[in-house]
C-alpha cells in the first residue's frame, strides 16, 4: 500500500475538498505502482454504502474508525496506527484547517517529513514530488521526502475531483485506542465562521463583488445573479472593511482562497491581495468601468462597462436560458 | 486659510495613556535586569554590551535574575520592521566586536566611488564636481540593516540575550516618578478592542533600567520625551523613505546620489530631497527616494514620484532587464542637533538612537550613531547597577555625558543647522552643504529653529501625471505592501489614531502621503468636492476617510503629519528581508 488519504464528512455527505484528495491520492498511486486508501473517522453516520462511494474517486479500501467527529488529535491517532500497522509511504490531505492541523499533528508524531500548502503533486521514478509556491507565490520548489512516511497537505482545493473507480471501496473497521489528551477536546457546537450562510469554497461558481458596487445595497445585484446561476456570493477586503458584506465571504491574502469553476468578479480592481486568493479559478470574468484595471490582465473575459446595467440583464438572460 | 495637519489632531492623549503605574498583581509580574525596547541596531548593539560587560562580572549578572537583558520586538522574526538606505560608517561594528574582520560583517562591504547627479529633468542628468563632501563615503559600507538585525540578533541570543519577538511595547511603567519597565501590547483583539477567543493581555515586564530603542517615531519614546517634558523646544521633523531591492542584470560599481527631477523645489512646493543608489554585491541594488515631509502639494506622492523617477534614463538603465525583489518605506528624523530631546534620559530610562533623533542629516547617517548610543546607555546602566544598592537605576546622566562626548554629538553639531535655513534635508543643494561642512559647523552660525512638519499649510495643486504602475518597472502602491510580506489580519484594531473627518486638503495628503494605501478619500466624497468647487476640488469641504489600517508598514509618516501611529499586536505589519 502507498498512499492513505483523509476524507473529511459531515451530515453524510463527503467534503468536496476531500474528495479532491481522494481522486489525488488514488490516481497518484496508481502512477507510482501502489493502491491509495482512504480513512474515515466518524459515528454511526458512517455508514457502509457512504463510506464505499469512496470508491467512485479511485480508492480501494476505506478504513472506518470509531470516534469522535471534526476533531483533529483521534484521527492523528487513528492515521499514525495505519500507517505503522500496514505501512503506509504517503499521507495526504486535501487543506483547510482541520488538514493543516491533522497532517501537522501526524508529521510531530511520526516524525515525518511534511510539505504544506501544495498546490500539485507528481509521481516521479516511483516516488512523489510535492510542488510549493514560496515567496508569496511568485516561485515554486519542488519538495521531494527521503524518509517515510512523507506528508503531503494541499492547498485549498488544489486537487480536483475525478470520478474514475468502480464504486466499491472495501471497508475495513480499525479498533483505536485513543490517546489522553486525544479526547480531553470535544465538540460543541459546529457553525460556519462568523456567520456565513453559504460556503464560498466549496461553490462552483461564484460571483464576487468590489468597491465598484458602490455601496453595500449593490450586493443585491450579485445575490440575484449567483442565485440564477446556482453559486455563491464572494467580497474583497475592501467591501468587508466597509461593513458591505461578512467576512466570512471575504477572498484573498487575508480572506479565503478559492478555485471555481467561474469566478465572476463585479467592480473588483483586481489588487494582488485579493488575485491570490482567486487565480486558480478555471474561468475568470471581470466586469469594470475602468479598462486599465488590473484584473483585466488576468481574466478569461473582460467587459469594460457599468455593473449596474449589465448584471441585471446577465441575471435576466440566465434565467430566461435556464427557464426556456 | 489653507487647512494644516495640526488643526485635526489625533484623538489621543499619549503622556496619559501609554504611561501608567503597572497593573498586574506583583506575582504576576514578569521581572528582568535591564528591558530594551525595540531589535534594531540600538537596541541590539545595546543588549549585546550589556551582555560583554556583565560576563565580566559574575556576580552584577547574578544579581539581575534569571533574565539579565530582555528585548522586545514588534515585527515577525528579527529584521522584520528595519529598513534604511544604507551606506553604513563602521565604526560602531569595530567598537561592538573589536575581534571580528570586516570581511565577517553582514553588509556587502565599501564602494570606491561616488557620483551626484544634479537630475535638471526626466531626460537629462549632470553630474557635479567636485563631489559634494557629506556624499563622500569612502570606508562606509553598504548594509541591508535588515539583515544587519537578523545577524545583530543571533548575536544577542547568543550571548544570552532573552529576545520577546513578536512583542510590542505598550506602555511605559512609571511608579513615583521613575520608570520600572515597560507594558507589551495585547494579542487577539477584534476590531472594536473586544476579546476574541485566541486573546492574550500583554504583562508587565519590571526591570532595574529601561532602554527605548523604537527607531523613528517611536510610540513610548514620544510619549516619555513629552510625560517627563524632556523634548528639546524644536520639534522633531521627519523625511519620508521609499525604497526598493531590483535584481541587476550588471553590476554597478559606484554609489549614486541623485537631487532635483521628479521633486518639484520652488517655495509654492517645496519638496526637498533626493535619492540614493547602492550596489549590494554584484546582482543586487538598493535605491530609493527621501523627501522631507513639509512639502505642501497634498497631490505629492513620494512612492508615485519614486516610480517616476526609475523612468528616468540615469536610472533606467541601471535597472534595465533586471527584477524588482524588495520595497518598503520609513520615515528618518531630520531635525538633527536642535530637535533631539534636550535630556536623553528619564529616571531608570535611556533613549537610543532614531527615536531620540540621532542622525546626521546631510551625510545620510545613522545606523552608527544608535549603535555607539546604545553601548553608551549599556555602558552607562552597567556603571551605575555596580555602585547601586541592588534596586532600579534612577540617575543616567553618565549616559548623556557620554553621548555629548562622542561624534554623536560633536558631528552633529557641525551640521545643526543643515536642514533648517537652506539645505533642506538629506539632499542638498551641493555647494550650500559643502559650505557647511568645509566650514566645520562655523557657517551658517547660531541656532536656525526647526519647525512640525504637520504646521505647513496645504493645497491641492493640479493632479500629477505619475506614471501608470506596469508591474515590471513600475509598481502600484498594494502590491508593493504585498512585496513586504505583509499579511496583517484584517479585523485588528485600528491603530492609527486620526481623525477621520477632515478637510478634504488634509485628507488628499494623506492619501497620496502613505506610501501602503491606507488612507483612501472615497469617490463620491472627491465628486462632492469638485461640485462644491465648481469643477475645482474644493480643499474645504469636510470628507470622511476610509481607513485600511491592516495595509500599514509603521513608516511613522502619520506621526509627522498630524496623526498617532500606535503598534499593532506583535508581529503584525510587513516582514522585510533585505531593506
Amino acid at each position: 500500500m502507498s498512499i492513505l488519504v483523509y476524507a473529511l464528512h459531515y451530515e453524510g455527505e463527503f467534503n468536496k475538498n476531500s474528495l479532491g484528495a481522494v481522486s489525488q491520492g488514488a490516481k497518484l498511486a496508481k502512477e507510482i505502482g501502489g493502491e491509495a486508501a482512504a480513512v474515515v473517522v466518524g459515528g454511526d453516520d458512517l455508514t457502509d454504502d457512504l463510506c464505499s462511494t469512496l470508491g467512485q474517486y479511485g480508492v480501494s479500501k476505506v478504513y472506518r474508525v470509531k470516534g469522535p467527529e471534526g476533531l483533529a488529535q483521534p484521527v492523528v491517532d487513528a492515521m499514525a496506527k495505519i500507517i505503522q500497522d500496514d505501512g503506509y509511504k504517503y499521507a495526504l490531505f486535501g487543506g483547510g484547517l482541520l488538514g493543516f492541523e491533522i497532517g501537522a499533528g501526524l508529521t510531530a508524531r511520526l516524525h515525518a517529513g511534511v510539505t504544506m500548502e501544495v498546490t500539485a503533486v507528481r509521481a516521479q521514478d516511483g516516488k512523489l514530488v510535492a510542488e510549493r509556491p514560496i515567496l508569496q507565490d511568485s516561485a515554486i520548489v519542488d519538495v521531494g521526502y527521503v524518509g517515510e512516511p512523507g506528508i503531503i497537505i494541499g492547498r485549498l482545493n488544489a486537487f480536483d475531483i475525478q470520478e474514475g473507480g468502480d464504486g466499491s471501496a472495501e471497508v475495513q473497521d480499525v479498533d483505536v485506542s485513543f490517546e489522553d489528551h486525544s479526547t480531553k477536546a470535544v465538540m460543541v457546537e459546529r457553525g460556519e465562521q462568523r456567520g456565513a450562510d453559504v460556503n464560498i469554497e466549496d461553490a462552483d461558481i461564484l460571483v464576487a463583488g468590489g468597491r465598484g458596487l458602490g455601496k453595500a445595497e449593490g450586493f443585491e445585484l450579485c445575490e440575484q445573479l449567483a442565485d440564477a446561476l446556482g453559486g455563491a456570493v464572494a467580497a474583497t477586503r475592501a467591501v468587508v472593511d466597509a461593513g458591505w458584506y461578512p467576512y466570512a465571504a471575504q477572498i484573498g491574502q487575508t480572506g479565503k482562497t478559492v478555485a471555481p469553476k467561474l469566478y465572476l468578479a463585479a467592480g473588483i480592481s483586481g489588487a494582488i491581495q485579493h488575485k491570490v486568493g482567486m487565480q486558480n479559478s478555471e474561468n475568470i470574468v471581470a466586469i469594470n468601468k475602468d479598462p486599465n484595471a488590473p484584473i483585466f490582465e488576468f481574466s478569461d473575459l473582460g467587459i469594460v462597462g457599468d455593473l449596474n446595467k449589465i448584471l441585471p440583464k446577465l441575471t435576466d438572460a440566465v434565467k430566461a436560458k435556464k427557464g426556456g | 486659510m489653507a487647512s494644516a495637519p495640526i488643526e485635526f489632531p489625533p484623538p489621543v492623549d499619549s503622556a496619559e495613556e501609554f504611561i501608567a503605574a503597572p497593573t498586574d498583581p506583583e506575582d504576576e509580574r514578569i521581572e528582568v535586569g535591564v528591558v530594551i525596547v525595540g531589535g534594531g541596531p540600538g537596541g541590539l548593539a545595546c543588549a549585546i554590551r550589556l551582555m560583554q560587560l556583565l560576563a565580566e562580572d559574575e556576580a552584577l549578572m547574578e544579581s539581575l535574575g534569571e533574565v539579565p537583558v530582555a528585548l522586545v520586538e514588534k515585527g515577525k522574526g528579527p529584521g522584520s520592521h528595519l529598513l534604511s538606505g544604507a551606506m553604513m560608517n563602521p565604526s560602531a561594528m569595530h567598537a561592538l566586536f573589536p575581534d571580528l574582520d570586516e570581511s565577517e560583517w553582514p553588509t556587502y562591504g565599501p564602494v570606491d566611488k561616488d557620483t551626484v547627479y544634479l537630475l535638471p529633468n526626466g531626460k537629462r542628468s549632470v553630474p557635479l564636481h567636485p563631489i559634494p563632501p557629506p556624499f563622500k563615503n569612502h570606508g562606509n559600507h553598504v548594509t541591508s540593516v535588515a539583515r544587519l538585525g537578523r545577524w545583530l540578533s543571533e548575536q544577542a541570543e547568543e550571548a544570552g540575550v532573552y529576545i520577546l519577538g513578536e512583542t510590542t511595547g505598550y506602555r511605559v511603567l512609571v511608579d513615583d516618578g521613575q520608570v520600572v519597565g515597560i507594558r507589551s501590547g495585547d494579542k487577539g483583539r477584534g476590531r472594536d478592542g473586544q476579546e476574541l477567543s485566541n486573546f492574550e493581555p500583554g504583562s508587565d515586564l519590571i526591570a532595574k533600567a529601561t532602554v527605548l530603542a523604537e527607531g523613528t517615531a517611536g510610540h513610548l519614546t514620544g510619549a516619555a520625551i513629552r510625560h517627563f517634558g524632556i523634548g528639546s523646544e524644536d520639534p522633531q521633523q521627519w523625511e519620508l523613505g521609499v525604497k526598493e531591492i531590483w535584481e541587476v542584470q550588471k553590476p554597478l560599481d559606484r554609489v549614486i546620489h541623485t537631487m532635483g527631477w521628479p521633486l518639484k523645489f520652488a517655495p509654492k512646493y517645496r519638496e526637498f530631497g533626493g535619492s540614493f543608489i547602492y550596489p549590494m554585491g554584484e546582482d543586487r541594488v538598493s535605491m530609493g527616494l527621501v523627501v522631507g515631509l513639509d512639502y505642501r502639494d497634498a497631490r505629492f506622492s513620494v512612492h508615485d514620484a519614486f516610480q517616476e523617477l526609475k523612468t528616468h534614463p540615469m536610472v533606467a538603465g541601471i535597472i534595465e532587464g533586471g527584477k524588482r525583489v524588495g520595497w518598503g518605506a520609513k520615515t528618518i528624523p531630520s531635525g538633527g542637533y536642535w530637535a533631539q530631546p534636550r535630556q536623553l534620559w528619564a529616571p531608570g530610562m535611556a533613549l537610543v538612537g532614531d527615536g531620540a533623533g540621532m542622525v546626521n542629516v546631510p551625510t545620510l547617517k545613522g545606523v552608527h550613531y544608535a549603535m555607539h548610543a546604545g553601548m553608551f546607555a549599556a555602558e552607562a546602566i552597567v556603571e551605575r547597577l555596580k555602585n547601586g544598592s541592588g534596586e532600579g537605576v534612577a540617575d543616567l546622566s553618565n549616559y548623556q555625558s557620554k553621548v555629548e562626548a562622542s561624534d554623536i554629538d560633536k558631528d552633529r553639531y557641525k551640521t545643526r543647522n543643515a536642514r533648517q535655513p537652506f539645505a533642506k534635508g538629506f539632499f542638498v543643494g551641493g555647494a550650500l552643504a559643502s559650505m557647511m561642512t568645509i566650514s566645520g559647523g562655523r557657517v551658517p552660525g547660531g541656532h536656525w529653529a526647526t519647525h512640525d512638519d504637520a504646521t505647513v499649510p496645504l493645497f491641492i495643486g493640479p493632479e500629477r501625471e505619475y506614471p501608470k504602475p506596469d508591474g515590471k518597472v513600475t509598481f502600484d502602491k498594494l502590491s508593493s505592501v504585498f512585496a513586504t510580506g505583509n499579511a496583517t489580519r484584517d479585523d485588528a484594531p485600528n491603530h492609527i489614531r486620526i481623525q477621520d473627518k477632515v478637510p478634504l486638503e488634509v485628507a488628499l495628503m494623506w492619501q497620496n502621503m502613505c506610501p501602503a494605501q491606507v488612507y483612501e478619500v472615497p469617490d463620491e466624497e472627491l465628486e462632492a468636492a469638485r461640485a462644491d468647487g465648481n469643477g475645482k476640488l474644493d480643499g474645504k469641504r469636510e470628507v470622511k476617510l476610509n481607513i485600511t489600517p491592516s495595509n500599514c508598514v509603521q513608516c511613522g509618516a502619520i506621526t509627522a503629519k498630524g496623526g498617532r501611529l500606535t503598534p499593532p499586536e506583535g508581529g503584525d505589519g510587513p516582514n522585510y528581508q533585505v531593506t
